[in-house]
């Protein structure tokens, strides 16, 4: 017993650096309680621990898959290749979070702590193995995110866009929780493991409640994702949330909850049954139409937060469909897209919260003639708008282009049309800011003051990725390449 | 001997009354309330269950954590709805407007 235990902590290690992380800025965060002072001793441990964290999961990339803490949490390479997105993911946000503005200052050290918290909770999502650890997961991402939404206390749309959150999640917890008893009730245990052998054999009346409790269960991890038709929430969080918590949620959740819906999708529908037919046609479904209506409702949009969040939306549709393939290939693809749109969204959101700061405002209108007013923001900008609408020969485009080809590989022709017509679809929306910057008057001449020297070597270092990840696609398909998902 | 199916009926309809306070209620804490008889409608099947069919102590545990996890979430939630009330002095949410395409 002493055994399984040790094993456990040892291959456990980057969620335990987190989780004493978490407490070691909680104390600091405590002693620089006093307005004024300088936070930045807080965002070096943060990054420290942060890139510790990164440092032990590049260690466990090689270790053979193995299961831990009772079959609780399984490690294999696909979970840890997530993990090191999360993590890229926060340390992101957090330093987009240290310049930004829209953070009141005497909060940020809390935002740190928040972020890591809600961290924990999405590299335990990302290796799940049985339904306690995902509700857990689920619960730890959300109650911490409505925090985190909510952070701006004096403003009315923050703690409105909070209140929706907190409503909206509590009610898909409970109704994936009710689905949950009754796949515990009907299949007898909530481990994974044990699970997925019985989904096969099941028949009669029982296959009709399981179907039904599946559905319940896919609500709570619809909503963690915001596909549709639980995306409703999306907008408006990601509108009255500060930046960075934006730039934040739009990474960080909805990758950890792609990852334990592929890990589910994966272990329990691989093989055909009846249940496994409906669970694929119910991704078919719901991969067209999160797509569809992401990418339709962001043509109207003026908030670039909005149009940012129903972008996302569009995304998170796309990566479905690596899912409905429920193959390797599509794990690997879905891997590379997650890579891809962690620089993409993070560069996005940065140049967007460092006009946000000048202007007080969102809307498209501070894009106006962008390109007279800072060159190098502007390029940096388009660059990252081409690659989101998945033009050539940026990172966004073999992240597309390597979805799309798995889709038509298993002959879903259906799909892989609605995904190239809301290509175009995103490709409008994404030109016509582009249009915006590029060809339009200025209204004043004024520069805009631009980012400080750290930012600036910092952002140009998140574009790049951008543009390689794009030529040089094939070392880092390798490196996913290993990206087996264990499954007994 | 009260057998599985009135505890499943009784999860049902404490399930079904929950989502009817969500959807019908106005008042905010009323519809945390009504998560609040959602989740016990869980975790009540899960110790219905664990205690007639499976026969592990899964379900137990589960319910455990429902209940912790709930406490959890509505003490930020009513946090949140706190924050709304001072700044908006109403707990209505059909207040709730400022965002919005």
């Amino acid at each position: 017993m002493l055994d399984i235990l040790k094993i456990s902590v040892q291959m456990y290690l980057p969620e335990l650096i987190c989780v004493g992380l978490m407490c070691l800025l909680l104390v600091a965060e405590a002693m620089h309680k006093d307005e004024g002072t300088d936070r930045s001793k807080i965002y070096i441990l943060a990054t420290a621990g942060l890139l510790a964290t990164a440092c032990a999961l590049m260690m466990n990339l090689h270790i053979k898959p193995t299961l831990g803490f009772y079959n609780a949490v399984v490690i294999d390479q696909f979970s840890t290749l997530i993990k090191l997105i999360l993590v890229f993911g926060t340390l992101g946000s957090l330093w987009l979070s240290k310049s930004s503005n829209d953070i009141y200052s005497d909060l940020k050290s809390e935002f740190v702590v928040l972020a890591i918290g809600t961290l924990i909770g999405g590299m335990l999502l990302a290796s799940a193995n049985n339904m306690l650890t995902v509700y857990l997961g689920i619960e730890i991402l959300s109650i911490l995110s409505y925090v985190m939404t909510s952070l701006k206390r004096e403003d009315s749309t923050s703690t409105e866009a909070g209140m929706k959150y907190a409503l909206y999640g509590g009610l898909t917890a409970g109704i994936m929780l009710f689905g949950m008893s009754h796949i515990y009730g009907l299949l007898g245990s909530i481990q994974f493991t044990e699970l997925a052998p019985k989904i096969a054999s099941v028949q009669g009346t029982d296959l009709v409640f399981l179907m039904a409790a599946f559905l319940l269960f896919f609500a709570g991890l619809g909503y963690k994702i915001s596909a549709f038709p639980f995306h409703m929430w999306s907008p408006d969080v990601y509108q009255g949330a500060p930046i960075p918590v934006t730039a934040f949620f739009a990474i960080v959740p909805k990758m950890a909850g792609i990852a334990v819906l592929i890990r589910f999708s994966n272990l329990f529908f691989s093989v055909s049954s009846p249940l496994s037919t409906v669970w694929i046609g119910l991704l078919h479904i719901v991969a067209a139409l999160t797509m569809t209506v992401g990418n339709v409702t962001a043509i109207g949009q003026d908030s670039v937060k909005r149009l940012l969040a129903f972008s996302s939306i569009g995304h998170v549709g796309m990566m479905i469909l690596g899912i409905v393939v429920l193959d390797e290939v599509g794990t690997r693809a879905i891997l590379y897209y997650g890579m891809a749109y962690l620089f993409m969204t993070l560069v996005a959101f940065w140049i967007t919260s460092v006009l946000n700061d000048t202007y007080g405002t969102d809307s498209q209108a501070i894009f106006r003639g962008l390109i007279h007013r800072h060159p190098s923001m502007a390029i940096m900008m388009t660059v990252v708008l081409f690659s989101l609408a998945g033009m050539p020969p940026f990172s966004g485009f073999v992240a597309k282009f390597n979805i799309l080809s798995v889709v038509i590989e298993k002959k879903y022709y259906g799909l892989a049309f609605i995904a190239a017509i809301n290509s175009v679809i995103g490709l409008y929306y994404y030109m016509k800011l582009i249009k915006e910057m590029v060809f339009s008057k200025p209204e004043s001449t004024e520069m805009v003051p631009g980012f400080t020297d750290g930012t600036r070597v910092l952002v140009v270092a998140l574009t790049l990725p951008v543009l390689f990840m794009g030529i040089f696609w094939e070392g880092l398909m390798s490196l996913s390449g290993g990206a087996k998902l264990f499954i007994q | 001997m009260i057998s599985l199916a009135s505890y499943l009926i009784i999860s049902i309809i404490l399930f079904v009354i929950g989502l009817m306070v969500m959807i019908a209620r106005k008042n905010i804490v009323a519809i945390l309330l009504g998560i609040e008889l959602i989740l016990n409608a869980a975790a009540l099947n899960f110790v219905a269950y664990s205690k007639f069919v499976t026969n592990n102590l899964d379900g137990h545990i589960f319910a455990l954590f429902i209940i912790v996890v709930a406490a959890a979430e509505a003490a930020v939630g009513l946090a949140i709805v706190i924050r709304f009330f001072q700044l908006k002095e109403t707990i209505h949410i059909d207040e709730a407007t400022q965002l919005r395409n």
